[in-house]
C-alpha cells in the first residue's frame, strides 16, 4: 500500500512493503485533511515540505544503515529527533529537499480532466474539491462525461487533457480496437474492486449462474473489466458467454432504469450503479466482483502519448495528483466525507448514503442483510503491467483481438509502472519493486510470463 | 359565455383532471416489507415507503419552485442552473440555426432563380436532407475534434434544409408579373432580388426558418445528451444519471416552453412578412 | 404614315414543337404606330397579341424580326416602355404609394425620398387615388387596383404605354369608368398607347387605329382599322354616332367569321403592305390601297 515513510519511526521498517498510515498521525495532516474537506485550499504546506524531507531523509538513512536491523537499533538508542539532527550536519538534508520538491514548472495550468460519474473516478473527481490538483499548482476542470465512447472521442480529440477510462480502453486505443490507433499511456489506476453483479429482484432465488442460460446481461463497454469480469465468472460456470447470454453494452446510468423496466435481468456494473439499483428495490448484490478477482483494476486514469511528450511537467502534477488522491482516499477513515464530497450534482450526482454504502463498505445487499467489507472498493494507484498482460489474454479470449500480440510490449508501451513508480518515489510513497506480479482470478492464478498458455487454459472462449 | 373563457374553463379542468390522476398514481403505498431498521436506513423511500418511482405533481411542483428561485447559480463545470443551461442550448441553437439562415438563404436564392444549379444540386439535396442531424454527430466529433463545435454543426445541418428547400421554392414561384414589373423598371439582379424576390418569397422562407427551429431545438437537447458538458440536454442526461424523475420532468417541460416561445417568435416575424394578396 | 415612332418590322414567334417542327404563333408582322396615336389590338385568343406586346415591351423576344421605337431597335425591357399588366402585378407588400415609388425610384435613381414621393403622389392624384396612398392593395377593389397600376405606369413619364386587356377583370361599370379616365389621360399627355383587348366596344371608344388579327396559330395581321368616330366622342353616346354601328359590325364580322378563313379567303396577303380600312355609311372605304409604291425595304429598315 502505497503510504508515507517514516524513517524515523523506529517501530517501522523501511521496505517497500512497509505501510504506516501517514493520514491523520500529526496534527499538521489531519489539518489539512479537513481544511481540504472543507473545500479550502490545500496550500503545499508544512505537512508536505516535511514530507519530501523525510524522503531526503529516508534515503540518507537507508544509505548509512543498509540493514533494517542496524537501524532500528541506531535510532532506538539515540532516538528519532537526535538521529536526525545528527543526519543534518555532515549532510544538507535542507537544501537537498528543496532540490527535490522542485520539479520542473507545469508547461499548461489549466487543464480538463473528463470522468464517468461512477465511484470508480473518485480519486480523480475528489482531487478537485479536496484540492490535490490546486496543490500541484495545477487549475483542473473536471467535466462530466455522457459515456466510455465520448470520454475516448474528446480525449482523443484534446477537448480533455486527460480521462478516466475503463482500464482496458487505453489498451484498446493504443491497439486500434474499435478506434484509430492512438498512443495511449496509464500512469495510474484508479481503483481496485468496486464492482458487482446485481440482478433484478425477481432472481433472487437463482443465484447459481449454471441457471442463468437465456438472461439478458449488461456491461458498461466492449473494453472493459466488466466484460472481461462477467464472462471469465460465467465461462467458469459452465455457460458461453457468446450464446447461452445475451450481453449488452448499456450505459452505466441506464441500468437501473433497464432494470426496472425488466429489460434486463441483471448487470456487472460500477458503483454506485449496483448499489443505486439496491437502494431504489429494483435489485439485489449477487456479489461483488472482488469475489471474483480481489484486487482487480477497474478504472484507470489514462492520457496520450502526446499530452505526456508534450506537457511532460503537467502530466507529471496531474500523476503526483492523482496518487495522492488515491492513496488518501486509500484511507478506510477519509471516505466518509470523500462520500460527501463528491455526491453533489457537479461531480457523481448520487445520494450520499448509496456513496457512503459504496465506499464505506457497510451496506444493503438488498435481500434485507447488510453487509460489512471494508475492500468493496480500494483505491491503488500502481499500474501494473500484468493487468494489462491479463486484459489482453481476455481480449484474444474473446476475439477482440486476432493474431498474436506481443503481451509484454503492449503492457509496457501503456502501463507506465516505471514512470508511475519514479513519481510514486519522488513524492515519498512506497511503489512495488516490480511491475509484474501474479494473482489468481476465482482460485486459477494467473503468470504474467505466461499469458499464451494461460490463454490455452480456457475451454470456453471464441473460437478465432 | 364566449368560446374563448369556455375553451380556457375546459383547459383548466383538463389540468386538473390529469394533475389529480398523476397524484394518485403515484401515491406512496405506505410501509412495505418488515425491514431491520438499520437496513431500512441504508434503502431509498422507492425501497422503503413503497414510494412510486414516479414522482407526484406535489414533488415536482416543489423541486420546480427550488429551480426558479435560483436560476443562475453555478457550481461548477458539472452543475449550473437551469436559467444558465437553457442560456446554452439557446446559445447552441442560435449559433447553428444562424450560421443556417447565412447559407441556407442565399444558396436557396440561388438555385431558385436558376434552374441550372437547381437541377445540378437538388439530388444532393434529395439524399443528403433525410439524414437525421444526430446521424452526423460521430462524424463531426471526429472532424470537427470538437463536441461544442460538433452540436452547433449538427444544430446547422439540421436547420439547414428546410430553410433552404423553402427558400428555394420561395424564390422560384415568386409571381412572374412581379419579376416583370421589376423587369420592365429595369430594376438589376440585386435590387430586384431584395426589392422584390425578398419580400416576396418571405412568407415562404420564414414557414422554412418556422420548421428549422423546431427542429433545432429537438435536436440540440439529444445533442447534449450525447456530448455533455453543459445545456438544457446535458441538464436531463445527469438528472437520469441521478434517476431524479423529478428533475426531468421539470427539464421536459421547459425545453416545452422555450420550443414553444421559439415557435411563437417565428410564428410573430412570419406575420409580420405575410402579405394579404 | 411616314410618322413611325413604333415599328414592328417582320416579327415572328415559334416555339419548339413536341415532335421537332415548331410552332408558329405568328409571323412575319408589320406594323407602325405614329407618337401620340392610341392602338388597339383585337383577336381571338391564342393569336400571339400577349407575346407582341410582351415583345415590345422587351420581355419576350421575337424568333425573327425587329422593333425599333423612336429610331431605335429595342434591346429588353425600358423604362421608355411601361406596362400595365392585365392582373394589374401590385406588389401587394408595398402600399399604393410605395409601389408608385417604386417605379418611380427605379426611374430616377438619385432622387431623394422626398423627391419621389411628390412626383408619386402627382400620379396618384392623378387616377384619382387621393386618400389611399397608405392602403395595401389588398384593400383596395379590382378598378382601384388597376388605377395603381396606370399611375404606376405613368409615373416613370414613358413614350409608349403598353396595356395588356387592363379591364377585362373588372365589372363593367368600373371598366366603363377607367375606360373614361385612361381616354382622358391619353388625350392629355399626348401618351401612345399600344392596348390589347378582346372588347369591341373598348377598342372603338379608346383606339385611333384598330389592329384586327387573324387567329392562331400562324396568325396575321389582316386588317387595319381606322377609327372615324371624332376625337372628342364620350362613351355615353358612341353609339349614337351614325358610323359607330358600321365599324362595330365590321369588326365583329371579323372576329366572328373572317379571322377563321382569312388565310385560304385572301392567299396573297402582303404582310408588309397591311390593307387600312375606314368603316362609314355605307361600304367600308379602303383609304391605303393594299399595294403602293413605299419606299424599299432597307430604307424602311435603316428608320
Amino acid at each position: 500500500m502505497s503510504t508515507f515513510d517514516d524513517p524515523f519511526d523506529a517501530d517501522r521498517e523501511l521496505t517497500r512493503s512497509g505501510c504506516i498510515c501517514g493520514g491523520h498521525r500529526s496534527a499538521d495532516e489531519h489539518d489539512h485533511a479537513e481544511r481540504a474537506l472543507r473545500c479550502e485550499p490545500v496550500l503545499p504546506a508544512e505537512g508536505e515540505e516535511k514530507r519530501y524531507e523525510a524522503v531526503v531523509a529516508s534515503a540518507v538513512m537507508r544509505a548509512v544503515f543498509p540493514s533494517d536491523i542496524a537501524r532500528r537499533a541506531f535510532l532506538k538508542s539515540v532516538g528519532a529527533g537526535a538521529a536526525f539532527a545528527a543526519l543534518s550536519q555532515f549532510f544538507p538534508l535542507k537544501t537537498a529537499t528543496e532540490a527535490f520538491a522542485e520539479a520542473g514548472p507545469p508547461e499548461k495550468k489549466d487543464l480538463k480532466v473528463g470522468f464517468i460519474p461512477i465511484t470508480c473516478a473518485t480519486p480523480i473527481i475528489m482531487a478537485a474539491p479536496l484540492g490535490f490538483y490546486a496543490k500541484q499548482g495545477l487549475n483542473v476542470d473536471v467535466v462530466k462525461t455522457a459515456g466510455w465512447a465520448v470520454i475516448r472521442d474528446k480525449t482523443i480529440n484534446k477537448e480533455y487533457d486527460a480521462s478516466h477510462m475503463l482500464a482496458p480502453m487505453p489498451i484498446a486505443i493504443s491497439l486500434g480496437l474499435g478506434a484509430n490507433a492512438i498512443p495511449f499511456a496509464v500512469p495510474a489506476i484508479e481503483n481496485i474492486n468496486g464492482q458487482g453483479i446485481t440482478l433484478a429482484m425477481k432472481h433472487k432465488d437463482r443465484r447459481d449462474p449454471k441457471d442463468w442460460k437465456g438472461m439478458k446481461l449488461a456491461i458498461p463497454f466492449d473494453y472493459s473489466m466488466h466484460n472481461y469480469l462477467l464472462r471469465y465468472y460465467l465461462a467458469e460456470h459452465g455457460l458461453d458467454p457468446d450464446t447461452d447470454v445475451q450481453l449488452r453494452s448499456v450505459p452505466p446510468p441506464e441500468m437501473v432504469a433497464n432494470l426496472r423496466a425488466d429489460n434486463i435481468d441483471g448487470f456487472l456494473a460500477p458503483d454506485n450503479v449496483c448499489q443505486r439499483a439496491v437502494y431504489d428495490g429494483v435489485g439485489f448484490l449477487h456479489i461483488l466482483s472482488k469475489e471474483i478477482w480481489d484486487g482487480h483494476p477497474c478504472c484507470s486514469f489514462a492520457a496520450s502519448k502526446e499530452f505526456i511528450t508534450t506537457s511532460p511537467n503537467s502530466f507529471a502534477a496531474l500523476t503526483r495528483a492523482i496518487v495522492d488522491a488515491t492513496s488518501y482516499a486509500s484511507k478506510a477513515e477519509n471516505r466518509k466525507q470523500i462520500a460527501e464530497a463528491i455526491a453533489p450534482a457537479n461531480y457523481i450526482n448520487a445520494p450520499v448514503t448509496v456513496l457512503e454504502q459504496v465506499l464505506t463498505g457497510t451496506y444493503a445487499d438488498g435481500l434485507g442483510g447488510v453487509k460489512t467489507d471494508a475492500k468493496r472498493v480500494d483505491f491503488d494507484p500502481f499500474p501494473w503491467q500484468s493487468f494489462a498482460v491479463w486484459m489482453l489474454t481476455q481480449m484474444k479470449r474473446w476475439g477482440q483481438i486476432k493474431g498474436d500480440v506481443d503481451y509484454k510490449a503492449v503492457a509496457e508501451q501503456v502501463y507506465l509502472a516505471t514512470d508511475t513508480a519514479r513519481v510514486m518515489t519522488e513524492m515519498g510513497l512506497a511503489p512495488p519493486a516490480a511491475s509484474y506480479k501474479s494473482f489468481s482470478v476465482m482460485g486459477k492464478s494467473f503468470d504474467p510470463a505466461k499469458p499464451d498458455d494461460y490463454l490455452a487454459s480456457f475451454k470456453i472462449r471464441k473460437s478465432s | 359565455m364566449s368560446l374563448r373563457l369556455r375553451a380556457a374553463i375546459v383547459s383548466i379542468a383538463l389540468l386538473a383532471a390529469f394533475l389529480g390522476i398523476w397524484h394518485l398514481a403515484t401515491r406512496s403505498t405506505g410501509a412495505t416489507a418488515n425491514m431491520s431498521p438499520e437496513y431500512a436506513r441504508l434503502m431509498g423511500l422507492t425501497a422503503t415507503q413503497g414510494k412510486s418511482a414516479m414522482p407526484g405533481p406535489a414533488d415536482v411542483g416543489a423541486k420546480l419552485w427550488e429551480h426558479l428561485k435560483r436560476p443562475f447559480y453555478d457550481n461548477g463545470p458539472n452543475d449550473k442552473g437551469l436559467g444558465i443551461q437553457l442560456a446554452y442550448s439557446i446559445a447552441r441553437v442560435g449559433t447553428g440555426y444562424l450560421i443556417a439562415v447565412i447559407v441556407a438563404i442565399p444558396l436557396g436564392f440561388l438555385i431558385g432563380m436558376s434552374p441550372l444549379i437547381s437541377r445540378a444540386i437538388d439530388p444532393f439535396i434529395q439524399v443528403l436532407k433525410p439524414i437525421s442531424p444526430l446521424a452526423w454527430m460521430p462524424l463531426a466529433l471526429y472532424t470537427i475534434k470538437d463536441s461544442s463545435i460538433s452540436a452547433i454543426f449538427v444544430i446547422f445541418i439540421c436547420s439547414v434544409w428546410p430553410m433552404l428547400l423553402n427558400t428555394a421554392f420561395g424564390v422560384a414561384s415568386v409571381r412572374k408579373e412581379w419579376i416583370n414589373v421589376a423587369r420592365t423598371l429595369e430594376v438589376g439582379t440585386l435590387r430586384r432580388a431584395f426589392t422584390v424576390i425578398l419580400p416576396a418569397a418571405a412568407p415562404t422562407i420564414l414557414t422554412g426558418m418556422r420548421i428549422s427551429i423546431g427542429i433545432a431545438w429537438l435536436v440540440i437537447v439529444a445533442a447534449e445528451m450525447l456530448v455533455g458538458g453543459t445545456g438544457i440536454g446535458y441538464f436531463v442526461w445527469n438528472e437520469w444519471n441521478n434517476l431524479s424523475i423529478t428533475n426531468v420532468i421539470i427539464a421536459i417541460l421547459l425545453i416545452g416552453i422555450v420550443g414553444m416561445l421559439l415557435d411563437q417568435i417565428l410564428a410573430r416575424v412570419t406575420r409580420m412578412v405575410t402579405f394579404p394578396e | 404614315m411616314t410618322d413611325k415612332f413604333i415599328s414592328i418590322e417582320g416579327i415572328a414567334r415559334r416555339y419548339p414543337g413536341a415532335n421537332g417542327d415548331a410552332t408558329t404563333v405568328f409571323e412575319n408582322l408589320w406594323l407602325s404606330m405614329a407618337r401620340g396615336e392610341f392602338g388597339c389590338v383585337i383577336g381571338h385568343s391564342g393569336c400571339g397579341k400577349t407575346t407582341v406586346l410582351n415583345i415590345l415591351a422587351g420581355l419576350d423576344e421575337p424568333s425573327a424580326g425587329t422593333v425599333i421605337v423612336d429610331g431605335q431597335a429595342i434591346e429588353g425591357t425600358s423604362l421608355d416602355r411601361a406596362v400595365i399588366f392585365q392582373s394589374h402585378a401590385l406588389l401587394p407588400w408595398r402600399t399604393v404609394l410605395g409601389n408608385v415609388a417604386y417605379a418611380v425610384s427605379s426611374k430616377w435613381r438619385k432622387w431623394d425620398r422626398a423627391r419621389v414621393k411628390t412626383h408619386a403622389q402627382k400620379f396618384i392624384d392623378l387616377v384619382g387615388l387621393s386618400g389611399s396612398e397608405h392602403k395595401h392593395p389588398s384593400e383596395l377593389s379590382g378598378g382601384m387596383k388597376q388605377r395603381v397600376g396606370i399611375a404606376r405606369a405613368l409615373s416613370i413619364m414613358p413614350k409608349i404605354m403598353l396595356m395588356d386587356e387592363p379591364f377585362s377583370a373588372l365589372d363593367a361599370l368600373t371598366r366603363g369608368t377607367l375606360q373614361d379616365e385612361v381616354r382622358r389621360i391619353c388625350l392629355e399627355t399626348g401618351q401612345t398607347t399600344f392596348m390589347i383587348t378582346h372588347d369591341v366596344d373598348e377598342a372603338i371608344f379608346l383606339a385611333d387605329r384598330i389592329f384586327l388579327m387573324t387567329n392562331g396559330p400562324g396568325a396575321r395581321l389582316a386588317e387595319i382599322v381606322e377609327n372615324p368616330l371624332p376625337k372628342d366622342r364620350g362613351r355615353i353616346d358612341l353609339h349614337r354616332h351614325p358610323y359607330y354601328y358600321a365599324l362595330r359590325n365590321h369588326i365583329v364580322d371579323f372576329l366572328v367569321s373572317r379571322s377563321k378563313s382569312f388565310a385560304t379567303d385572301v392567299p396573297d396577303h402582303d404582310a408588309r403592305h397591311v390593307p387600312t380600312v375606314r368603316p362609314g355609311v355605307g361600304d367600308p372605304v379602303i383609304v391605303s390601297p393594299p399595294r403602293v409604291v413605299e419606299p424599299n425595304a432597307a430604307q424602311s429598315a435603316a428608320r
